[in-house]
């Protein structure tokens, strides 16, 4: 059955894609971009129109539309919407795209009005309703998996342990501590002691901006596990504040070896493993 | 007429929300004034009872309160929670006493950070409140 909808799509295909592409090309230059639209965002557009007039035309106005989650133009869509948001390009763009595209064909099939429109307009409203949702889930999935990502390699970059001095092991601790970076931070700085035959590790605290219960648990658990390994432990940067609060908390660090600031705990480190730092005029003479 | 007060309403749920909380007490202490001291014991005892929310009830709510008056700056904050509640408060506030392997410090710790302190729990509903006081 050919409805008002399938005639139209038929018999002005190119025309409907071209007034699309168009207007694709108004939205992608909305924001002072001047740019054209990159030739491989065109050729999506195109098959994704070509899928939607497949799609229309295998159709009809009664059928329960439902999109197939697998089938080509859900793929096609998943695709475009995941080059715009890696380039990051805001999510009211892709969607304002697939509205647009409801909207020339809507006004199209209403202009021409020969017959009743009405069972049709439905019809592409369900399915660009479907559309629509499909773009938001799949723009949203793509940036919580940047999200992820990025999370993932800032907790990669925020737990390096330093090699000072030979024997000497430094590891500056910033931000949040959870149990995960904990254990992250206990893996790196025992797999560091084991490579470098550490006999000093300076925990530098200067970074993380509160101390409560169960950081210093995470804490002390990282401590007694490098001295399995032959390390001794000085703790640094502990503010005055913070050592106020963990008294008052009922923690103790009792035996670990504590230094006001890292200076002191670097030139404690050195006194430990038997060095120091001297002017290069006093060894000259 | 009733004196309305300063509050922020924190839904405590994940780990991210313990640092949000953190936050929003710290930045109220500095707003009337608090010295650095005074900032770090209540965002740690913030810190302390959004996490047992986390750990022990899943999620709960944080409340902090400017409720100062004339004589006295005063912060208010209140964790409430729907989880299976404590069911002996005078052993949960016993040092050392943890019933998920912890340093058993939270509860009393936090206690002893802060200038009032009250806990209502039954099964299903446990309420902390605290209270941060400084005459003016």
């Amino acid at each position: 059955m050919a409805t008002p909808l399938i005639k139209l799509l038929h018999e002005h295909r190119e025309e409907l894609l071209d007034a699309w592409l168009h207007h694709a090309q108004s939205i992608w230059s909305g924001n002072g971009n001047y740019e054209s639209l990159p030739q491989e965002s065109r050729l999506r557009l195109r098959s994704i129109f070509d899928d939607i007039a497949t799609l229309i035309a295998q159709t009809t106005p009664d059928d329960d539309f439902e999109l197939n989650p697998e089938g080509a133009l859900a793929n096609h869509l998943h695709q475009f919407v995941t080059e715009q948001a890696r380039i990051g390009s805001g999510a009211n763009k892709t969607i304002g795209l697939m509205l647009s595209l409801k909207h020339l064909l809507s006004t199209r099939l209403f202009d021409r009005s020969e017959a009743d429109a009405v069972a049709d307009l439905m019809w592409l409203e369900r399915i660009f309703d479907s559309l629509t949702q499909l773009t938001f889930t799949a723009f949203v999935d793509v940036r919580e998996h940047l999200i992820t990502q990025q999370s993932l390699s800032l907790l990669e970059l925020s737990t390096p342990v330093l090699r000072l001095w030979s024997r000497i092991l430094l590891l500056p601790l910033v931000g949040v501590i959870d149990t995960i970076r904990a254990r992250q931070i206990t893996e790196r700085l025992l797999e560091a002691i084991a490579r470098h035959e550490a006999r000093v590790t300076i925990l530098d605290l200067t970074g993380v901006p509160v101390i409560d219960t169960s950081v210093a648990q995470h804490l002390m658990k990282t401590i007694d596990a490098a001295r399995l390994l032959g390390t001794q432990v000085v703790m640094t940067g502990i503010s005055p504040e913070g050592a106020q609060t963990l008294t008052k908390l009922g923690i103790r660090f009792g035996d670990v070896l504590c230094r006001a600031t890292l200076r002191a705990g670097i030139a404690e480190a050195l006194l430990l493993t038997g060095q120091r730092i001297s002017p290069v005029e006093e060894r000259r003479s | 007429m009733p004196e309305s007060f300063a509050g922020t309403k924190i839904p405590v749920m994940s780990a991210a929300d313990i640092v949000t909380a953190r936050r929003v007490a710290r930045d109220l202490c500095e707003r009337l004034g608090l010295g650095k001291a005074d900032q770090t014991r209540l965002a740690t005892a913030v810190s302390e009872l959004a996490r047992n929310v986390i750990q022990y009830a899943c999620e709960g709510v944080c409340l902090i309160e400017d409720r100062s008056d004339s004589h006295t700056r005063r912060i208010r904050v209140q964790v409430e929670d729907r989880g299976p509640g404590i069911p002996d408060i005078p052993l949960a506030m016993t040092d050392g006493y943890s019933t998920s392997g912890g340093l058993g410090a939270g509860l009393p710790g936090t206690r002893r950070l802060v200038d009032e302190f009250q806990i209502e729990s039954e099964p299903g509903h446990t309420r902390i409140t605290i209270i941060l006081r400084k005459p003016l």
